[in-house]
């Protein structure tokens, strides 16, 4: 069929540039996994897997994702020894300490940004989603940029410049 | 907003802007000016005139003691006034592109069994987490707010509640500490208080003794609310009066949640990381089971619709114990969001968003538990552009009618053309328009809201949310069921209501053009073919002006009627005929006697007749007489005009448009068994799927 043969022609080419196929990504949709509050203020995404993901990943993996992330936070609000050393020192140093060192909150926040970037890399990015950290929307929503590839193996739909030009 | 950089994203330093520049408003210092000139003033006073002698007579232990609890009390100040409480930012405009103009106010969550209410911020753009809450003096919305402190001119919120409870703590202990050592000062120097130390002491005496009051006051205040775990806000607007507060976990943890928790983090004006990520075509896409496509083919948005209408019916039963005012009722609430759209994107454009009230709408949403079907309907209303930008690119799938499958069943069995994959993914490279994402970030383009939303305003209405509109078209239509029948009985009893339901319905036609073609629920189909069947009755009465009897439908059509619908272009704008007698039983097939009818029952249903038909003229073009009616189907019409008395109409029927004389549907009467027994008082014929009509003779 048409459409294979042109598939074909953009990944035997050797030239193929990498800028290309990059520009050839566009946002499509973004969906927002939104908190749990069921058992209180406590920071807690839903794990509920959304519809328009259905397509783009296995629901393990996303839910894999959403429970590590809530078993971070857990652990960022934890109330424990550290906490509350971290508390005392804080008084006793007048709250000079927060200038020097990093709250248990910021450290764990920390680990979650890395983790984030890592699942993005490695599992969400090849399938054209990309997770936004959840403390730059005030931690109320993860927001997951869901990106279509237009210009490649064409469709009726497709970009005109790569079917056209691959078509005859 | 991070640059989408042709698939990468980049980040940037700070993050979006709480707010934007206020006025400077000087009066709004002077509280914390006081409040910093007498702590810092008074206080220096004492360390100045009054310790040295209490060193000397004491020890010196005494400004020791003094100087760590007022440096305590400064430090808890400093850190209540300036620290960010907590602050939300702004939403972003995609996030809410859902929560548009026709969203609802309220969004119920239940947290710990007991319902709590999220109302939408309009300022902000989001539901507002629990215990969340806007602002006026700051323009914010503050996390866990207790209130705005004139006093060290800061919303006191999450992240600086455990320093404003330590400061005035600190600061009674520091009042007390002044008074009691001055009143030792002036005690042991009562012979001689004309010095101007003593007079100094005093004077500080004076001021500790005049704030003690309400600082006292206030820390006890704030003791029993840390105890009791509730924030300001919620104590003084009585949210929990007589109730159950959910955000408590007994005393002893509430207190340690205060004083021992790490410091919460920051959410506006974060250094956020350049971290880039690339996306890189093909897509890896998991593969689909048969089960899972099979199940697509033959979901169509059923399952979501009836878990949106589930949810919407619980959104009504559920009381939250809010002192606020309950959101406006359901039926006037979807009723006049259409009509009042315009008026919602004018203001948008001369004034700050207002928050919407009436016309701020959504089907769906419900607790986490339910929240599924609550995001199932904005989710498959933002899915929409996806599908419609995408009717023929798939192909191997055999796709719903309609498309709401569209997204999901395609695509993911294309193969990649000797694509690598792992096991089970394939490559489909297959491309999708990009026409979602230009209505997207269209909207990213402009940035002030209310253009935003007088942008999308229209849209919704003429393509993208025009599934979605269905959908809350016709959840608006099927939970307006017995107000529109009701309305029809008023219409005719009092013309003047009419108008405004004809206004409605004119405001509701447009939208549902297109959405007919593809799924029908069966609530909506079965109120479509009432309705039809009403107009073919009413029809085939005119046929026979002089009389003005009505047939009733006894049974409701069942859903096969589904296919009726698509021919008609404008259903259900008068809403179902008669929702009393659809409920009957299906297989009743009692014989009803005559009724005797009102006097003004027919001069009325005349006029009504005329305005109605006259408003319903564009709408109804679908009921008129084909002219390739079926000979069988007049014949049979004509068998039943002839044995119409002059009964009343059921009250809740509608009354003859006079325009289009011959307006009915052949739909319902078109295949069948017209089987007309001639009996006794009563006829009876079915119609179309077994819809029972029963003609008193």
């Amino acid at each position: 069929s048409p459409q294979q043969i042109i598939c074909l022609h953009l990944t035997l080419s050797p030239f193929h540039n990498l800028q290309e196929l990059r520009h050839s990504a566009s946002l499509a949709n973004k969906v927002f996994i939104q908190r749990d509050y069921s058992e209180g203020t406590t920071c807690k995404f839903q794990t509920k897997f959304p519809i328009e993901l259905e397509s783009r990943i296995e629901r393990t993996l996303f839910e894999d994702t959403v429970k590590t992330l809530n078993n971070f936070y857990a652990e960022a609000e934890k109330i424990g020894g550290q906490s509350y050393l971290e508390g005392c020192l804080a008084c006793t140093t007048a709250y000079l300490i927060f200038l020097c060192i990093e709250t248990r909150y910021e450290k764990v926040l920390k680990k979650i940004a890395n983790y984030i970037q890592e699942q993005n890399e490695k599992i969400y990015a090849p399938r054209g989603l990309v997770i936004t950290d959840p403390i730059e929307r005030g931690m109320r929503v993860i927001e997951i940029s869901i990106y279509e590839d237009r210009g490649s193996c064409g469709s009726s739909s497709g970009s005109s410049s790569v079917s056209g030009s691959t078509a005859r | 907003m991070p640059g989408f950089s042709g698939g990468g994203i980049g980040g940037g330093v700070g993050g979006p802007a709480s707010a934007p520049p206020r006025p400077f408003r000087p009066s709004r210092y002077v509280p914390v000016s006081a409040a910093t000139f007498f702590l810092v003033g008074s206080t220096t006073l004492f360390f100045c005139f009054t310790c040295p002698w209490l060193s000397e007579y004491f020890s010196s232990v005494i400004p020791i003691y003094n100087a760590v609890v007022f440096i305590f009390t400064l430090a808890n100040f400093c850190m209540a006034t300036f620290m960010d409480p907590g602050v939300f930012p702004r939403a972003e405009e995609d996030e809410d592109k859902e929560d548009d103009f026709r969203a609802p106010l309220y969004k119920t969550v239940e947290i710990k069994g007991i319902q709590v209410r999220m109302k939408w911020c309009s300022t902000c753009r989001f539901y507002r987490p629990p215990r969340c809450s806007h602002c006026s003096v700051c323009d914010n919305c503050v996390e866990d707010f207790d209130h705005h402190c004139p006093w060290v001119n800061n919303c006191i919120g999450r992240r600086n509640y455990r320093y404003f409870f330590l400061f005035l703590l600190s600061l009674t202990t520091h009042i007390m500490d002044v008074f009691g050592f001055g009143l030792v000062y002036v005690l042991h120097h009562r012979q001689r208080l004309d010095t101007p130390h003593a007079a100094v002491t005093m004077a500080v005496m004076c001021v500790a003794g005049l704030f003690f009051v309400p600082v006292a006051g206030l820390t006890g205040f704030h003791i029993v609310l840390v105890a009791r775990g509730r924030t300001t806000n919620e104590q003084v607007t009585g949210k929990f009066r007589g109730g159950v507060n959910p955000f408590t976990n007994g005393c002893f943890r509430n207190i340690s949640n205060v004083l021992c928790r790490s410091q919460a983090p920051r959410y506006v004006g974060r250094w956020r990381s350049p971290q880039s990520v690339e996306i890189q075509t093909p897509f890896l896409r998991p593969a689909l089971t048969e089960a899972q496509l099979e199940a697509k083919v033959l979901d169509n948005g059923i399952q979501n619709d009836r878990h949106s209408s589930k949810s919407s019916l619980d959104q009504n039963e559920s009381q939250s114990a809010d002192a606020e005012p309950p959101p406006p009722p359901k039926p006037e609430l979807r009723y006049a969001g259409l009509p009042r759209a315009d008026t919602e994107e004018s203001s948008l454009l001369t004034e700050a968003p207002p928050t919407p009230s009436m016309y701020k709408y959504r089907p769906a949403f419900n607790s986490p538990g339910r929240n599924h079907t609550g995001h199932t309907h904005p989710n498959k209303s933002s899915r929409q552009p996806s599908y419609r930008s995408e009717p023929s690119s798939l192909d191997g799938v055999t796709v719903v009618g309609g498309g709401i499958g569209v997204r999901r069943g395609g695509g993911e069995r294309g193969e990649g053309p000797g694509g690598p994959g792992g096991p089970g993914y394939s490559l489909t490279g297959r491309s999708y328009t990009s026409y979602p994402s230009s209505l997207v970030l269209s909207t990213g383009g402009s940035h002030t809201s209310s253009l935003r939303s007088a942008h999308t305003a229209h849209n919704p209405l003429a393509t993208l949310h025009s599934e979605g509109t269905t959908d809350t078209s016709y959840k608006s239509l099927a939970n307006q069921t017995p107000r529109n029948g009701s309305l029809s009985y008023d219409s005719l009893l009092t013309p003047s209501e009419s108008p405004e339901f004809e206004s409605a319905a004119h405001e509701l036609s447009p939208q549902k053009l297109t959405p007919l073609q593809g799924y029908m629920s069966p609530f909506l189909s079965a109120q479509i073919a009432q309705q039809r069947e009403g107009q073919l009755l009413q029809g085939s009465a005119t046929f026979s002006s002089p009389h003005r009897a009505y047939l009733r439908a006894v049974s409701p059509p069942p859903p096969e009627t589904q296919h009726l619908l698509q021919h008609n272009q404008d259903p259900s704008t008068r809403g179902p005929r008669n929702p009393s007698s659809s409920s009957s039983s299906p297989g009743a097939r009692s014989l009803e006697p005559p009724v005797s009818p009102p006097p003004r029952g027919l001069s009325l249903s005349k006029s009504q007749a005329h305005r109605v038909g006259a408003g319903g003229g564009q709408q109804t073009n679908a009921f008129c007489v084909n002219s390739r009616f079926p000979i069988s189907i007049s014949l049979s019409i004509l068998h039943f005009n002839l044995l119409f008395t002059h009964n009343p109409p059921p009250p809740h029927f509608p009354p003859l448009p006079y325009d289009c004389p011959t307006r009915f549907t052949s739909r319902p009467v078109s295949t069948n068994h017209a089987t007309s027994k001639p009996g006794g008082g009563v006829k009876k014929v079915t119609g179309v799927g077994g819809t029972t009509y029963e003609i008193s003779v």
